[in-house]
């Protein structure tokens, strides 16, 4: 109940920018919409499912030059969206059957290696990306509807992370997280899980890639792979809270004003400031501002995973001891 | 019971003195030949047993003398090098752990593997295949209900004490209705009183017609409550029969007592 009345609140907000904010809170939403869609499909696999990586830009930057490529065979930039979404999947299903294998850094070092690849093949294959000097796409006129389909995406994972959040599914990819071992030793799938949950995570930001080239109307191979959008997706779920439902959105909000209040401020020495900010937090609440909250029990903070506990509460006359085999 | 079970293989070459139609009748699981080494450690070599349909059986034998390595076997978390496992008469030696377990083989952990930043009712919840959730619910409080921690539910996995996980994780591996319990050493460290409430528990599921299968050191419960008692030493099966039968075997008193 609490969440929905977060989620509702939050997109409603949202939602109203376009029409009395500025341009300059037009384009700082835009950005946060599309850190939101990452930092929520980074929070599938490596929050929720405990595969944590560096290699997601590695489906942005592939959905960006999907995407950019279609718009430049003439194809509306909502169908090169759909299509970039297919894309990262697509990439995802083969990547995630050989390197989900192994985990911990191999894991996570593994899929920045694989997002290198990704940008070396951009820069080799010049002929068709145009190499470093990136491709220039025809701008949009109005950027509104473009404005709200980010505001879908975004939300659209958030709703789903909430939804993950309250299943059998997601406690089974928890367990996953928790001791993978165990898990398969008591039945649950994991190899299909966390395949499952690794092309679910690359869907969205192969699709925000493309929306992204095309709210720049331009991408090359530095701006597609940068290094800097994976590490402040990762900042940002690990600042709000890791396998929670709020954490990515309250990270990248958090994250993304005081950037900005920092950047305008102290352009010298913003990053430093940026690193101290996310040292406190880190050191003060380690599971992110989110558990940190749910663990004080605020009122007005949801509780996790609530479904299951207000089955368990709801009085059941016919529990006998015979249920229990 | 909702237990998945795995179809007969369409051409079954059942070897002649095992899993035979008959036989699996009495015995749900039979261990055959089987050996395992770890580098140049020899863990099992060529142990051979048989589980009797609705028994309770157990396991004793010095430390490392390869107890929980067939346990992880017969469970499918190890590859025997040699050897075969029949569940229900059927091979499941190459089957996979989640497999094994869908085809009713509950497990426990020696070292409690718990699901820590999970709650008690989520680490049962979690393995509750098949069932909806309000079904799944309800059988994990029927379960905690029964093992009479139902005070635990909503405390997280690493709250508990040594006790309580192994309550908790013989409940978790209830969820899945299995009909044959491996559990290893779940009395070892825990107080007597409650040793004895997981006896209580242990006979009335047996009283279900569950079969249990377990490790312990602990030779007071283990003498009281075994149908039949396997030796290990170093690999091997160096005693099997009754309690009285084990007592008195000098080969036992020789390794262990
Ligand atoms: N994964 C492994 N890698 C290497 N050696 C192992 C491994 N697992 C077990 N061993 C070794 O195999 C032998 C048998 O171990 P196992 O755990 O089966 O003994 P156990 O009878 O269960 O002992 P305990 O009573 O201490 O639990 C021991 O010497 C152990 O060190
Ligand atoms: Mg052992």
């Amino acid at each position: 109940m609490k969440s929905l009345v977060i989620i509702v609140v939050s997109a409603a907000l949202a939602a109203v920018i376009p029409f009395v904010g500025s341009e300059y809170a037009l384009s700082f939403t835009v950005q946060l919409f599309v850190f939101v869609a990452l930092a929520y499909s980074w929070n599938l696999i490596g929050g929720y499912a405990g595969y944590t990586h560096f290699g997601q830009v590695a489906f942005f930057g592939v959905g960006a030059y999907t995407g950019a490529l279609m718009m430049d065979a003439g194809f509306h930039w909502l169908l090169a969206a759909g299509a970039a979404g297919l894309s990262g999947a697509l990439l995802a299903l083969p990547l995630g059957g050989a390197m989900l294998r192994v985990k911990g850094p191999f894991f996570a070092i593994g899929m920045f290696g694989m997002a290198r690849v990704c940008e070396s093949f951009a820069l080799g294959f010049d002929g068709i990306t145009q190499g470093g000097t990136g491709l220039y796409l025809t701008p949009v006129t109005d950027l509104k509807p473009l404005y709200f389909v980010l505001w879908a995406i975004a939300f659209g994972m958030v709703v789903l992370t909430w939804k993950l959040d309250n299943s059998r599914l997601g406690i089974q990819l928890l367990a996953i997280r928790e001791d993978e071992t165990a898990a398969d030793a008591l039945g649950i799938r994991t190899t299909r899980l966390k395949i499952g949950t690794f092309v679910a995570s690359a869907i969205a930001p192969a699709a925000v890639g493309s929306l992204y080239a095309t709210y720049l109307s331009f991408i090359d191979p530095a701006t597609a792979f940068a290094p800097m959008t994976e590490l402040t997706t990762i900042a940002m779920v690990l600042l709000g809270g890791m396998g929670t439902t709020f954490g990515p959105l309250v990270g990248a909000v958090v994250m993304s004003v005081v950037n900005e209040l920092l950047w305008s401020r102290f352009p010298e020495i913003y990053l430093a400031l940026v690193g101290a900010v996310i040292l406190a937090v880190v050191l003060f609440m380690p599971r992110g501002i989110v558990s940190f909250a749910m663990r004080r029990a605020w009122w007005w903070v949801p509780a996790a995973r609530s479904s299951l506990r207000r089955l368990a509460s709801r009085p059941a006359p016919s529990r006998s001891p015979k249920e229990a085999h | 019971m909702h237990v998945q079970r795995i179809q007969p293989q369409p051409t079954p070459v059942p070897p002649p003195d095992f899993a035979s139609a008959t036989d699996t009748a009495e015995r749900i699981l039979v261990v055959e030949g089987v050996g395992k080494r770890f580098g140049g450690l020899v863990a099992l070599s060529d142990v051979s047993l048989s589980v009797g349909r609705g028994s309770i059986t157990g396991v004793i034998g010095p430390n490392g003398s390869g107890k929980s390595t067939l346990f992880n076997i017969i469970a499918g978390t190890l590859r025997p090098d040699r050897g075969r496992v029949f569940l229900n008469g059927h091979d499941t030696t190459r089957a996979s752990p989640a497999q094994i377990c869908r085809n009713g083989v509950g497990r426990t952990f020696q070292i409690s593997r718990l699901f820590g930043e999970m709650t008690v009712l989520e680490n049962l919840v979690a393995v509750a295949h098949g069932a909806s959730d309000a079904e799944a619910v309800e059988r994990a409080l029927g379960l905690l209900d029964f093992l009479e921690i139902t005070g635990l539910r909503d405390k997280w996995g690493t709250e508990l004490s040594y006790g309580q996980r192994k309550l908790v994780e013989i409940a978790r591996a209830l969820m899945l209705r299995p009909t044959v319990m491996l559990l290893d050493e779940p009395f070892a460290g825990i107080n007597p009183r409650l040793q004895n409430r997981i006896v209580d528990h242990l006979e009335a599921l047996r009283q279900r017609g569950l079969t249990l299968f377990f490790i312990d050191h602990e030779m007071r419960i283990v003498l009281e409550i075994c149908d039949t008692i396997h030796v290990l030493a170093q690999g091997r099966v160096i005693a099997e029969g009754d309690a009285a039968a084990i007592r008195s075997d000098p080969k036992v008193q020789d390794a262990y007592f």
